[in-house]
């Protein structure tokens, strides 16, 4: 049984079809690829699937259950997390407070606990202040935890947001484009750093342009054209297919 | 036996120094200065002969309990209310009618004032979800002008235009609130009361959504934030101060009139939180006093008391635009 099935995915907006008939699978611990031109509905099906679109045709299982529609932050409960392609840390609190509020579903305190219970409330504060800590270590960020997130230099702002997105915990990560405007040095950091978290058991699934990136990343990868899958198979298969090279042809994806 | 006098005289001194030296120590640490302002506080009638000043001052402590729950809506999430004076207004009907219609005490009338408020911030909250920004403001201004209207126009309940008068004086457990140093410390443990539990909520992950949703309403939501509920949360909780503001109101005043829902008095309060501060607890304060010492300073010249009040606010808009102790959330 696959952590994530999508079947026959369609989002229409208004005239335009984004989506066509886009089924795909994720099983537990995978790190899979998402490729395809500009404007080929990657992120698109990134949106339907978190919860900020809902498709008009197809559903999305997730561990067993049809979330198909649900809001944004229910799908956040349910253990699917993401980023964003133009990157959307909370600029002006600081480091720790960002990856704190990534905790905000797993902090287990009620109104009533914050007005009447101050012991508990300190005592589970505590222990996420600890655990947001231990999650920058991980990104070397440890450092930082005091800065505002607009100060930080872009790349570990990148890594922040993922940072935020794991928190919590995730069955499923999505990321979408992490490597826009990341230097080569930054990418190699970035992709040894999604393979230490598929250690930690978090299945990740990547939307990228950066060839290079996905193809050292990715056990799978999945080709978008024109808002239809387009193709499927391991990066060798992907890189030798002579269809996807031409589609690429004419666009700015190096191949 | 000068000598004497003189020996005697000296430990004295000695002693006029080290108290001193003490209490300005005191003032270096943080609940040194914690404490010392405390007392002051306290003592503060005691060291005052003018009760003009006073009265000056239990305005002042008013405006920053309003200013306050005004600065969770709009400094904390972000969210731009100009009709935080309804809130006001309708805590203040609410004590009047309760005492003088329904024999309420003055404490029960008082927290059931805030709980009204509250229930009416919380309808407020509820069109965010389809209505943004700019529209969203010009709905709160028309929630505001709706309930001054009311007042105004439904006569057998809030006795219209001319308001209600003569509310008694407030009476808690056996202490008679009367004179102007009553009611100083009246507000000034609802002050206290406050800003205590507003503390606790912004520094709880209730506190961390709203911010959230201040800096990035989609990446809020995407992080398990449920921003259409927790707009509403905001809105509860900011206006039921208001409703306890306006409870302090009516028996201060011992009347109250739909003139106190005017949408200026909801324009001074986002003015003073402007000027104070926006998305820091305590920063609103100083945005209280600025303008009440500017508003008293040019009382002489009143109808120039406007445009003062419109200077100093283009002045800090275009200079400091996070307010004297805001955040840097609002440089611009």
């Amino acid at each position: 049984m696959s952590l994530l099935t999508a079947s026959k995915i369609g989002k229409n907006f208004g005239g335009v079809v984004a989506l066509n008939n886009v089924s795909l699978t994720v099983e537990k611990g995978e790190i899979v690829g998402m490729i395809g031109p500009n404007g080929s509905g990657k992120t698109t099906f990134i949106n339907n699937l978190s919860g900020i679109y809902s498709p008009t045709a197809g559903n999305f299982i997730f561990n067993d259950e049809d979330i198909t529609g649900f809001e944004a932050h229910v799908i956040t409960g349910k253990g699917i997390s993401r980023t964003f392609q133009n990157l959307r840390v909370f600029p002006n609190i600081s480091v720790l407070e960002n990856i704190l509020i990534g905790l905000h579903c797993k902090i287990d305190i009620s109104l009533w606990d914050v007005y009447l219970r101050f012991l508990k409330t300190r005592k589970i504060e505590a222990r996420a202040r600890e655990k947001a800590m231990k999650v920058l270590a991980i990104a070397n960020l440890t450092d930082s935890h005091d800065t505002l997130a607009k100060n930080l230099p872009y790349g570990k702002q990148r890594l922040l947001e993922i940072c935020r997105a794991i928190v919590s915990d995730p069955y499923l990560l999505l990321l979408d484009e992490p490597c826009a405007g990341m230097n080569p040095v930054e990418m190699d950091d970035l992709a040894d750093f999604i393979k230490i978290l598929q250690k930690r058991g978090i299945t990740v699934f990547v939307i990228e342009h950066n060839m290079r990136f996905i193809m050292s990343v990715a056990e799978r990868i999945i080709v978008l054209a024109n808002g239809l899958k387009f193709a499927e198979g391991t990066p060798t298969q992907i890189q030798n297919d002579k269809k996807v090279q031409a589609i690429y042809l004419g666009d700015e994806g190096d191949l | 036996m000068k000598n004497t006098i003189i020996e005697q005289k000296k430990p004295f001194n000695d002693l006029k120094n080290t108290k001193f030296k003490s209490v300005l120590s005191l003032a270096k640490n943080k609940k040194g200065l914690f404490v010392l302002l405390t007392l002051v506080c306290i003592l503060l009638p005691n060291m005052m002969t003018n009760m003009y000043y006073l009265g000056i001052i239990n305005y002042m402590i008013l405006y920053s309990i309003l200013c306050m729950g005004l600065n969770l809506i709009l400094g904390y999430a972000g969210l731009l209310s100009l009709g935080h004076a309804a809130f006001y207004g309708l805590g203040g009907y609410a004590t009047a009618i309760l005492i003088t219609r329904y024999g309420f005490g003055f404490l029960p009338a008082m927290i059931i004032s805030g709980i009204i408020a509250l229930l009416f911030g919380m309808l407020l909250g509820l069109p965010t979800r389809k209505v943004r920004g700019d529209y969203f403001c010009l709905l709160t201004i028309a929630f505001g002008e709706i309930f001054r209207l009311v007042a105004q126009a439904w006569i057998g309940f809030t006795n219209g235009a001319m308001g209600i008068v003569g509310i008694p004086i407030p009476n808690i457990l056996g202490w008679s609130i009367r004179t102007e140093v009553d009611f100083y410390y009246l507000g000034l443990m609802l002050l206290a009361f406050t800003y205590f539990t507003l503390s606790l909520l912004v520094h709880s992950r209730f506190g961390r959504a709203f911010i959230a949703i201040r800096e990035d309403e989609l990446a809020a939501s995407v992080m398990g934030i449920n921003t259409a509920v927790y707009k509403i949360i905001v809105f509860g909780i900011g206006c039921f101060y208001a409703g306890l503001a306006g409870s302090y109101l009516a028996v201060y005043q011992t009347t109250i009139t739909p003139s106190n829902f005017r949408l200026e008095e909801s324009c001074l309060m986002i003015i003073m939180v402007i000027v104070g501060g926006m998305g820091s607890l305590l920063a609103p304060i100083a945005g209280v006093i600025v303008m009440t010492l500017a508003t008293e300073y040019f009382r002489g010249i009143a109808e120039y008391r406007m445009l003062i009040i419109g200077v100093i606010m283009v002045v800090v808009l275009l200079f400091r635009p996070q307010g004297i102790f805001g955040t840097s959330a609002f440089k611009g």
